[in-house]
């Protein structure tokens, strides 16, 4: 595969990578064949969550909350909060 | 407020180039583009429409004038898609969050196949760059030399997903040949 880029947080590089590599696959394997099925549904968990942390430490949290209703993204801050405390 | 508007057609299908936009990072021609991360993503389950939302971290020389109003040169930009596999639309939105209240820059992008040949890809893009009224006369300026930048940096980010592109087509060619 071609050289990655490292994730805003360094900690998350390596969960980073491997969603990347999976979403790829994924991607043009399924997802264009009209199938819906998430392989990638753990690895993204994973990432997500780490990057959370990161954002809320860099706080740039708000700043995407506040950007939000710019370009009519559908997701909150509520969406992932399934493993918030 | 200055538009910006440009349409390209990429001789491969939709299915392909959609690829090539989600594998078009890190890219020797854009090294500006310094991260890419994905916040969110789902796919409905009944339309099957993916939605993606990202977050792109971007960092590039600046004017003297631009750095010294804005104190910096690097920037957060959200970025808000939907992929229709059915219909076979791209669709993106994005918008600068950095010194959002100083100069704003909002993106819609679309990729579809081309009307007359659906096996290439339109593209269509287009941009409103508006820099605030507190900026004085400088607003004016601001906004040519932002506009300048977005339209190299157009040119170079069609380059090099041209590029990815050619890379994805080199990857299928070199599988028919594996000997089965």
């Amino acid at each position: 595969m071609a050289e990655q880029m490292e994730s805003i947080g360094k900690e998350c590089t390596p969960l980073k990578h491997e969603f990347d590599a999976c979403f790829t696959r994924w991607y043009s394997e399924r997802f264009l064949h009209g199938d819906k099925s998430n392989d990638c549904e753990k690895i993204f968990k994973a990432y997500q969550a780490c990057l959370k942390n990161v954002l809320r430490e860099k706080g740039l949290t708000k700043m995407i909350s506040d950007a939000r209703p710019s370009i009519g993204s559908v997701f909150t801050d509520d969406n992932d909060d399934a493993g918030d405390k | 407020m200055r538009l910006f508007e440009a349409t390209h057609v990429f001789k491969h299908d939709w299915e392909t180039v959609s690829l090539a936009s989600w594998r078009k990072y890190p890219n020797e021609n854009t090294p500006h583009v310094r991260h890419v991360e994905v916040l969110n993503q789902e796919v409905d389950p009944e339309t099957g429409v993916l939605r993606t939302e990202r977050l792109i971290m971007v960092q590039q020389g600046v004017p003297a004038l631009v750095r010294k109003l804005f104190g910096g040169d690097a920037s957060y930009v959200l970025e808000y898609s939907e992929v229709d596999p059915r219909q076979r639309t791209l669709v993106m939105q994005s918008q600068n969050m950095t010194y959002s209240n100083l100069l704003s820059v909002g993106e819609h992008i679309v990729y579809k196949p081309h009307p007359e040949n659906p096996q290439h890809t339109a593209f269509t893009q287009s941009a409103e760059l508006k820099a605030s009224g507190a900026l004085f006369r400088l607003a004016t300026k601001i906004e040519d030399i932002c506009w300048n930048r977005f339209n190299d940096n157009a040119q170079i980010g069609r380059l090099g997903l041209e590029q990815v592109l050619s890379k994805i087509l080199a990857e299928r060619q070199a599988l028919t040949q594996v000997p089965q």
